[in-house]
């Protein structure tokens, strides 16, 4: 049994020593290249930090970020990546959770690093590219990691305004992505076009399906998602032939009309998750590609980015509501009701994830962690942790998973997993707001925020844009008198939803 | 052009229409925003932006885009 994903960086460099494995608009690296870089920045990190500590990567889109992940990984370490385009306040929160003593950055983001409140010891990635490996101190680091070892920290939206982060395991991540790799059936023949921001949980698909597999991953630039005619260029010259997207971004060509002047020639399977797709959307991809392999994925990232996965058997229609399906192997799902007991089959429960690719658990929030993470109410006679998504789902007549939305006020916007408390946390810092109400209307896609105080729309965006990522800017901000309210003095929400 | 800036600002008031020129390559306006401005001009000007307009050089300035706007309702 594997130790970790080393030992796949190891075997592939052996393997396809020659073959490239991360490719981008202006260079590529092959998988000995790939590995060689692992080890020059793991054997300066490991002169630095002992093995088993954090550290911050800040790198932008391009071949040379899963290097420095991995170099992390390679000094014994685990990283936590971060998108240098988040706002200055977004980073430093996940700093001060994080508290990494040293960061890995690229020479682009630099300027960003310097700006922020950290304290450790702050690393140019590209200064470290030619340096010589220390196989012995990389090998003494490495002996310090099992597979329950963290691989990764990812950090997402929280409910109180501070952004939590999911810490995964080496386990975790080789059991999630051997039972993707066996649904998709990938293999070194495959091409895979990465959509996802590569510091977002979508992109382990990208990054380690070529590590465990010897498939090539091309990172798409983000701009030739607004052109879909580019796209599809780029998908055809780079002859991609395997999607893992977020449902906004398979969305986006349909949408934008990319299927009436062309198509992704080489395509072969298209793996979709992060919100319920559109049936409309979807049965234009069908129709322009029939032979496509379709799935559709579910799963947070506490259970290792997927959980379940329902093949897309016939065309869809406007009726279409899409099983989320069956678990990926090695993944156990129950639905337990709120007084923990089970739900009878037919009824909807609440969703709940057991097995190997269950996550470590919040990083330094031992509180949150305890709270989602809980032993398996149904088993009284061993330690079995089950994941608590707070999803509702229910089993249809073939035994298939249907997906019926969240227990909480937790929505997707844009494939990005956002608590509307945090949107209204965030809104309370601002002056000039003194009570408010954030809504999503789901059919447009748009966050709403309702608000009461003498503060202006413009002033609320750009103090949005300022201290939040994109995705979690309000797109409409309306300005009331007062919040409707209901008898017992809670925001009236369904009233605020007739104003959309 | 006047209507234009409204949307434009309305869409993203943090942004500098009048000097920036690299908005689709500067990567200032997202895949996102351009489906939402998309949206917003075809009702607004009674136009049909199709995919092959979608090109960085047409919605690069709001010239850029009033350009485009324009030799659409020229048709």
């Amino acid at each position: 049994m594997e130790t970790s994903v080393l030992d796949r960086i190891d075997a592939a460099a052996l393997r396809y020593a020659d073959k490239v494995a991360f490719k981008d608009s202006e260079r590529s690296l092959t998988f000995g290249e790939f590995d060689r870089l692992t080890k020059a920045v793991g054997t300066r990190l490991a002169e630095l930090v002992p093995a088993g500590s954090p550290v911050a990567v800040m790198s932008g889109r391009h071949v040379y970020t899963p290097a420095c992940f991995l170099g992390a990984v390679r000094a014994g370490c685990f990283y936590a990546p971060m998108d240098g385009d988040m706002p200055k306040k977004r980073l430093n929160q996940i700093l001060s959770v994080i508290k990494a003593p040293v960061m890995l950055v690229d020479r682009a983001h630099l300027e960003a690093a310097q700006e922020l409140d950290f304290d450790g010891e702050l690393v140019i990635a590209e200064e470290l590219f030619d340096s010589p490996a220390d196989a012995e101190l990389l090998g003494e680091h490495a002996s310090a990691l099992t597979c329950f070892s963290p691989l990764y920290v990812i950090f997402t939206s929280g409910s109180t305004g501070a952004p939590k982060g999911v810490i995964t395991s080496h386990l975790s991540l080789m059991t999630y992505i051997d039972s993707v790799a066996k649904v998709l059936d990938i293999g070194e023949d495959d091409v895979l076009g990465n959509q996802s921001p590569l510091d977002y949980i979508a992109a382990i698909r990208d990054i380690y399906l070529p590590l465990s597999f010897g498939a090539q991953t091309y990172i798409i630039p983000k701009s030739e998602f607004a052109a879909p005619t580019v796209l599809f260029d780029t998908l055809n010259r780079e002859k991609i032939t395997a999607l893992c997207w977020s449902v906004a971004g398979v969305e986006l060509p349909a949408k934008l009309g990319g299927f009436e002047t062309g198509k992704p020639e080489y395509l072969k399977k298209l793996c979709f998750s992060g919100s319920v797709i559109s049936s409309k959307y979807l049965r234009v991809w069908q129709d322009a590609l029939p032979d496509v392999l379709y799935v559709n994925q579910y799963g947070p990232t506490e259970a290792t980015a997927s959980c379940t996965y329902y093949v897309v058997r016939d065309k869809v229609n406007d009726d279409t509501v899409l099983p989320i399906g069956k678990p990926y192997d090695n993944y156990r799902i129950l639905l337990l009701n709120d007084d923990d007991s089970p739900t009878p089959c037919g009824e909807t429960g609440q969703i709940c994830v057991g097995g190997p690719a269950v996550t470590l658990g919040y990083y330094g929030n031992a509180e949150a962690t305890a709270k989602a993470y809980v032993q398996n109410p149904l088993n009284p006679n061993f330690r079995e942790l089950i994941y608590k998504t707070g999803d509702l789902g229910s089993y249809n007549e073939n035994g298939e998973l249907m997906f019926h939305g969240r227990m909480d006020r937790q929505v997707k916007h844009l494939g990005h997993r956002i608590e509307l408390g945090e949107i209204e946390e965030t809104a309370k810092g601002i002056e000039g707001i003194t009570d408010c109400c954030a809504l999503y209307y789901k059919e447009k896609e748009l966050l709403y925020l309702f608000y009461t105080g003498e503060a202006t729309k413009k002033d609320i965006t750009l103090y949005f844009r300022a201290n939040m990522p994109a995705f979690m800017v309000p797109r409409k901000t309306v300005q009331l008198e007062k919040l409707p309210a209901l008898p017992n003095g809670k925001t009236d929400m369904q009233a605020l939803k007739s104003m959309f | 052009m006047e209507e234009l800036m409204q949307i434009l600002e309305e869409l993203r008031p943090d942004v500098d229409f009048e000097n920036e020129t690299s908005l689709i390559d500067g990567g200032v306006l997202d895949s996102f925003d351009v489906v939402a401005l998309v949206g917003e001009l075809n009702d607004a000007f009674d136009i049909e932006i199709k995919p092959n307009h979608l090109i960085p050089a047409n919605f690069n300035s709001a010239k850029a885009i009033m350009a485009l706007v324009e030799e659409l309702q020229d048709e």
